[in-house]
């Protein structure tokens, strides 16, 4: 066994091993970089002014087209809304609807797939980008681990899950684990989606 | 995958009546879900890791004999093998117990054990130890034993929601086996520490196996006492500090890190437990109080035990003053620590190829200075590789704690996984002179039964937790 091939066989080691840290890394590059966004073939007209990245948390509540704009645009303009002080009190938007609890079904009111409907599980349902979420949400708007719906004692608990452009509950941008009442349009990216009975 | 899970995916508006629908719904996603198989991809990839991981064990095997003796004897290559045929029956079994387990768990493990156990038999050549009576043979078997081992756990444990339930039995087994070594009889004191006990030839270090039991309580515990923990108390500039009567737990905690301290005469162990406690805590309640709180005991304790207790004072010494001559030369010194030191920079970047250092020199180089002896000979560069494994193998475990369903999975996710990270922290910042020496083994690396066997059935528990993070969606939506 000459020097040399041992030298080689020496590199050769090293070589492989960072070879195979990076075989790993690149087989879980979604996990680092977040799910690959699909360019979309024709963008809604209204829904095109802004880019993914948009810092401003305004702008997403400003383009959707469904009614939800409106009070969204209201409420984020006011600005005391976004990002309340920890312990203060949310208000709960509707507080007049009955209690969610008995939701068995959550209905996309608005989006690409409007009108689909989806049985709601008995463990918490995970909302993102992400292809291990409950409900998978790919558009330019939505991050990988967007949000989450649980059951809480009494009702359907929607938790933003710090995502970039926000989950919007009957308007309002939702920073603390919120109650979801009965028919109220929850949006996330260019999706709404209400709990039904 | 669109569509395929749960049986309700259908459009809106359809002109049926509910009976008759829900029928022909039923029928209609059951054919789609049998058509819809998913394909076992995350396993897939696991095994083509691992038939990566298996090559670079043997090849590493294969360098050391060669560097070190100069030609290939098939035995030990054989016995690589024999580890990569029980590794791939490890494979199968989680194809059929654990689908959706994470894929990269098992070839990092498995490729950190193989280095260590190369890197060991080296050692074992270069004191002309043969057979059973060197340490990297001994490895081997326990190697096979663990993961046989964590084979078991997963078979056993279907579902980890039942650790919840004993978290107390949990408690009670992580405190028996951490006062085992105190037991006069099978308790043994090896090098200053009494952390061993010893049965008929065999020898047991069982606060390793403790660890597991008191993150299963920690985790058990904290999923019941989180409000209290978290949401009352004093705010103090801007951080909210917990009632003096809630701080029963970290008290009791500290108390028997401090007790392990004294008696056990093992910072490492000390350490590993209370900050095992301590990053839990601060998971569940999500308030920074409670570890400055509990940074504050721990750092007021161990400077207390380094004024009053010889042997931390001399850790501390061979620390602070390494080089000082008088300290190099004393018994207890800092000798180890330099010849170490030494290793690693004879090695530099690239090192000196396996089996062609001088990695004997240091005391103890087959088990708690295995880093120093693996930086020797595989330099810089190489022992990067390594940390790089042991990040991914953390932070796999730490998804876990980000994407799970329950809390106590995802608090056991991450405790578990803190350990490793921890325990690697403590070993390898104490070879490099960060923190002060404590003998810990070094996670999959080092020799030593007992440490690879928690080790293992640490990976196994990960292993049942990932594939409980569910990865089927409900429902697509998609522009």
């Amino acid at each position: 066994m000459s020097q040399l091939t041992l030298l080689l066989l020496r590199f050769g080691l090293l070589l492989i091993l960072w070879v195979f840290v990076f075989a790993i890394v690149y087989s879980l590059r979604s996990d680092l970089f977040g799910q690959r966004v699909r360019k979309q073939p024709t963008p809604p007209a209204n829904a095109s002014p802004f880019i993914a990245s948009a810092v401003a948390p305004t702008a997403p509540a400003a383009v959707t087209p469904a009614p939800v704009a409106a009070v969204a645009s209201a409420s984020a303009a006011s600005g005391s809304l976004l990002f309340p002080a920890p312990g203060e009190p949310l208000t709960q938007p509707v507080s007049a609807t009955p209690s969610s609890i008995a939701a068995t079904r959550l209905v996309i009111t608005s989006g690409p797939k409007e009108g689909l409907e989806l049985s709601l599980p008995n463990e918490p349902l995970t909302i993102g980008r992400s292809s291990e979420s409950g409900l998978v949400i790919r558009d330019d708007y939505t991050s990988t681990h967007h949000a989450r719906l649980m059951r809480w004692d009494e009702s359907w608990v929607v938790q933003d899950l710090d995502s970039t452009n926000g989950t919007f509950l009957d308007g309002t941008r939702v920073t603390l684990p919120t109650p979801v009442p009965l028919n109220t349009p929850v949006r996330i990216g260019t999706t709404s989606f209400e709990l039904r009975r | 995958m669109t569509a395929s899970d749960t049986a309700s995916t259908t459009r809106l508006g359809r002109p049926a009546g509910p009976a008759i629908d829900a029928g022909a719904r039923a029928t209609f996603t059951n054919t789609i879900r049998l058509r819809l198989r998913v394909p076992a991809k995350l396993r897939n990839l696991e095994l083509v890791l691992l038939i990566f991981g298996i090559v670079i064990v043997v090849f590493a095997i294969g360098l050391v004999q060669l560097g070190a003796l100069g030609t290939l004897f098939p035995h030990m290559l054989e016995l690589g093998g024999a580890l990569g045929v029980l590794v791939i029956a490890l494979h199968i079994v989680l194809r059929f117990a654990a689908p959706q387990a994470d894929p990269f768990i098992v070839p990092v493990a498995f490729v950190l054990n193989g280095i260590g156990i190369a890197e060991i038999y080296r050692i074992d050549i270069a004191k002309k130890f043969t057979g059973w009576e060197g340490a990297g043979a001994r490895q081997i078997a326990w190697t096979g034993m663990a993961i046989v081992l964590a084979m078991a756990v997963i078979l056993i444990i279907r579902n980890h929601r039942v650790l919840q339930r004993y978290r107390y039995v949990a408690m009670f087994v992580g405190i028996v086996l951490l006062l085992l070594p105190m037991l006069p009889g099978i308790g043994q004191t090896v090098n200053g520490a009494r952390l061993w006990i010893h049965i008929g030839g065999f020898q047991f270090q069982p606060g390793e196996l403790a660890k597991i039991a008191l993150a299963v309580f920690f985790a058990g515990y904290l999923v019941t006492a989180r409000d209290s923990l978290s949401m009352v108390g004093r705010k103090i500039l801007g951080i909210r500090f917990p009632r003096a009567r809630d701080l029963g737990p970290i008290l009791v905690i500290w108390a028997a890190a401090m007790s392990v301290l004294i008696f056990q005469h093992d910072l490492g162990t000390a350490l590993l437990y209370f900050g095992l406690f301590l990053v839990m805590i601060y998971v569940a309640t999500g308030r920074i109080s409670w570890v400055i709180l509990g940074l504050g005991l721990f750092v007021g304790g161990a400077v207390a035990a380094g004024q009053s207790l010889s042997y931390v004072h001399a850790r501390f010494a061979a620390w602070l003053d390494a080089f000082n001559p008088q300290i190099y030369g004393a018994p207890g010194g800092s000798y180890q620590l330099v010849q170490g030191l030494f290793g690693l920079a004879h090695g530099g970047l690239v090192g000196t190829g396996l089996g062609q250092g001088r990695p004997t020199i240091v005391p103890l180089a087959e088990s708690d200075y295995i880093i120093a002896s693996l930086g020797e000979e595989l330099g810089l560069v190489g022992l990067f590789a390594i940390l790089a494994l042991y990040l991914v193998f953390v932070s796999r475990g730490f998804r876990i704690g980000f994407a799970g369903q329950d809390d106590f999975g995802r608090l056991l996710g991450v405790g578990l996984a803190f350990t490793i990270a921890l325990q690697t922290f403590i070993v390898i910042g104490g070879v490099t002179r960060v923190i002060p020496l404590t003998g810990l083994t070094t996670p999959f690396l080092a020799a030593g039964g007992s440490s690879l066997v928690a080790n293992w059935i640490i990976a196994a528990l990960l292993l049942r937790l990932s594939d409980s993070v569910r990865n089927q969606s409900n429902l697509v939506v998609q522009t």
